[in-house]
């Protein structure tokens, strides 16, 4: 390629990703580089931001150590997170295992399951919000068939892992495991690349069907089970749509449905401190980075790669 | 296949093209001569076609201004409203009922109103308006917004199923609170299929006034959420999680306001085994005036179906010993201008024809008569399409009387309104919901809200 075709090939690479640059530009790393100049101001985005120092933050610290709001999303969203992420992992895995068996109407019950995360957010929580309404649901209704207990779901302040009984908390994980189907999708595939030799190995050495799936099924998985773990933990920890339509909008009952990033917005748009905000944005940020270096600690000792030396 | 560059550029350019007019397609042209003035609102649902109706008539009598009225979704009309004005777009004319005006005010994001009235209509105003009406729309003593409805609450009451009960409508808290355990004993062992009154946790600011309590005293210039008499209110609405149980009390509560489509919960089923109407969740709840024309057009509906009906009554709030007579937590809707609005004036022609100001009243009693909303001036109430809509309503007769009564109070006017409301609905459902202590919580918010006006007032100097 002579030098002038060359020249142009490299400005015409750079105009076909000019798009996207200008886009990530303006509208990823300015604001990121920008909310951390005003995470150390005073600002309501009409007035200049001016400068308060650590003002900001030492306010963080003490709505978090009184017991303020704060406290209240940090946990919700630590308790959303921390159920529904490794839920969400077994059942993914559960369903693209039995997804993978060559049964009649295969293809029928993998689109059924991977439909509900197609499905708009908003449209998704509506209806959740009618199933699990304690006196019409549907949910309940089955409960009381059942003759078992009717919690109050998306209206109460309860926590199962607290006190036994299930509450909006708990009500809202059980959606997000509805719309597993893409981590699922992924499971899938990778189940597809375990080569049938190890199967058939094992069953030649008389391995039972748990001992396959416990030895060869779920170490080569482990790649992509490590990479929906980060992921998911980062999509629980900034989840907001559901949230907002499933809590007025405040995270009612009682701020059990307050979450960081909800918490966050009300404190920008609504009481207009985008600096307060922008402190609390990079609280989140840093949470998710340590969590995501502590994932990527840990993987060394339960991430196999085929092929890797050890 | 092979696309030469004239080609593809062409093909760009019609896509744009096509893109700008799917754009501006729908929107009707200004006729030539008048002005434009853009007004955002939030209406919808039955009152869409009213307001359509008042655009209409008032792009009719114009010759100078044309109004094109943008509706949008009220859960955030207020943050796309600030944003707009920060990204210097702002609309000429919001139509808002959230407690904004002190908020928007303090940052100089809305014109007062004395930037675009005469001095004389800024003083006939001062009369015109009703105390509550006024309130609203003031921030230190300066008027910004003009009300053009007032939302009242009072409360409702199944007639109906209180006879079933051979009960009378409450008198005073007492005589609500053995009503309530009258038609719902609090030893029942079976789920409850309907309460006789349950406390809405969000109504803090309701019951607060009624027990006597004031949220904000002017004379300290201090947050008082820990006002013993709130307090005392807030204790009250706990009993009723206390005697019922929470959950139960959050099942039914929050339920009447989440689920989409939710009809007025003193609405009950027909049932069709026993050709009889059922009781709805409540035989009493407090709410606004919009419910009366609710139930005129359910019961009309029913009736017409050859379904049996039920009979409502309202009441002002029932008040404890020592407490307020037509006492209650007002809101309303008003328009403000925003800083930056390019035709301010038509936006205040607009203003005065909609809430009937200067001369508008029989347009205004026939908009209010339309949309069931109350005026928010007596001189609208008095006007003889409002008198003929109020005896066809006579419900809405105790809603119109509350209005004129100087304890039908606001959201206080600070700077932190969305704050301090979030923060007291939120005391309501701890106290409801979780059982907190209500001295503690209120203190605390109190606490929280006083430290953010602090901040807000010393940031403002």
């Amino acid at each position: 390629m002579s030098h002038r075709n060359a020249r142009q090939a490299t400005l015409c690479g750079w105009g076909f990703i000019s798009p996207w640059l200008l886009g990530f530009f303006s509208l990823t790393l300015f604001p990121f580089v920008a909310s951390l100049y005003y995470s150390f101001c005073r600002y309501d985005l009409l007035s200049p931001p001016r400068w308060v120092g650590g003002e900001n933050y030492r306010q963080l610290a003490d709505e978090l150590v009184s017991g303020g709001p704060l406290a209240h999303a940090l946990w919700n969203t630590g308790y959303f997170a921390l159920v529904s992420v490794p839920l969400s992992i077994a059942l993914g895995i559960g369903l693209a295992v039995m997804l993978s068996w060559p049964v009649r109407g295969q293809p029928l019950f993998r689109t059924l399951l991977y439909l509900p995360s197609v499905l708009p957010i908003l449209a998704t929580a509506i209806l959740w919000q009618w199933l699990f309404d304690p006196r019409q649901g549907f949910v309940n209704h089955t409960l009381g068939l059942l003759g078992l207990g009717q919690p109050g779901w998306f209206t109460s302040v309860e926590e199962l892992l607290v006190g036994g009984t299930p509450g909006s908390k708990d009500a809202l994980i059980l959606m997000a495991l509805w719309s597993t189907g893409n981590f699922m999708v992924i499971y899938l595939a990778a189940l597809g690349d375990i080569p049938r030799s190890l199967y058939e190995a094992a069953q030649l050495d008389g391995a039972s069907r748990w001992r396959q799936f416990w030895h060869i099924t779920l170490p080569l998985l482990s790649p992509v089970i490590f990479f929906n773990l980060v992921m998911g933990t980062i999509q629980a920890i900034q989840t907001f749509t559901q949230i907002y339509v499933l809590s007025a909008g405040q995270g009612d009952p009682d701020r059990s449905l307050l979450v960081v990033s909800l918490h966050l917005f009300l404190t920008a748009f609504q009481d207009l401190r985008m600096g307060y905000a922008s402190a609390m944005a990079w609280l989140l940020f840093v949470l998710v980075m340590g969590i995501t270096w502590l994932l990527f600690r840990t993987a060394r000792r339960w991430v196999f790669y085929q092929g890797a030396v050890r | 296949m092979n696309v030469s560059r004239w080609q593809l550029a062409t093909l760009v350019v019609i896509g744009i093209v096509l893109a700008a007019l799917a754009a501006v397609e729908g929107r009707r042209p200004v006729p030539e001569g008048r002005q434009e003035v853009v007004f955002w609102h939030f209406w919808g649902g039955p009152y869409r076609p009213v307001v359509e109706r008042i655009v209409e008539r008032f792009n009719r009598r114009q010759a100078r201004y044309w109004v094109r009225a943008v509706a949008m979704p009220g859960s955030n009309l207020d943050t796309k409203m600030f944003l707009s004005v920060t990204g210097g777009d702002p609309p000429d004319l919001i139509n808002q009922d959230k407690p904004i005006v002190a908020d928007w005010a303090q940052r100089g994001i809305v014109r007062p109103l004395a930037e675009l009235a005469s001095d004389a209509e800024l003083e006939a105003l001062d009369t015109w308006l009703y105390p509550p009406a006024k309130k609203l729309g003031s921030y230190h003593g300066t008027l910004y917004g003009l009300c053009n409805g007032l939302d009242v609450r009072a409360l409702y009451y199944n007639q109906t199923m209180l006879a079933d009960y051979e009960l009378q409508p409450p008198k005073n808290l007492e005589a609500l609170d053995q009503i309530a355990q009258a038609i719902a004993p609090p030893d029942a062992t079976e789920p409850r299929a309907y309460f006789g009154y349950l406390p809405d946790p969000r109504r803090l600011w309701a019951w607060g006034i009624v027990f006597g309590g004031q949220f904000y005293d002017p004379a300290t210039g201090r947050v008082s959420a820990d006002d013993p008499r709130i307090v005392q209110a807030l204790a009250w609405m706990g009993s009723y999680s206390q005697r019922y149980g929470s959950r139960q009390v959050a099942a039914f509560r929050q339920g009447d306001q989440r689920l989409p489509g939710s009809t007025f919960p003193l609405f009950g089923p027909y049932d069709p085994a026993t050709q009889q109407r059922r009781y709805g969740n409540y035989a009493l709840v407090m709410d606004g005036q919009w419910r009366v024309a609710e139930i005129t057009r359910v019961n009309r509906a029913a009736l017409a179906a050859g379904k049996p009906v039920h009979q409502y009554g309202v009441v002002p709030l029932p008040t404890p010993a020592g407490g307020r007579q037509q006492a209650g937590w007002v809101n309303g809707n008003f328009f403000l201008v925003p800083r930056g609005a390019r035709q301010p004036a038509g936006a205040w022609e607009f203003m005065k024809f909609w809430s009937g100001f200067g001369g508008h009243e029989a347009q205004a009693a026939q908009a209010c008569a339309e949309g069931g909303w109350i005026p928010a001036s007596p001189q609208v109430v008095t006007e003889p399409v409002f008198q003929s809509y109020l005896n066809q309503n006579p419900l809405m007769k105790t809603f119109v009387e509350l209005a004129k009564s100087e304890h039908q109070v606001p959201i206080p006017a600070l700077p932190v309104a969305a704050l301090y409301r979030r923060e007291i609905e939120a005391a309501g459902q701890a106290v409801m919901y979780r059982g907190a202590d209500p001295e503690t919580v209120l203190r605390e918010v109190t606490q929280r809200v006083q430290a953010r006006l602090d901040e807000v007032r010393h940031a403002s100097r």
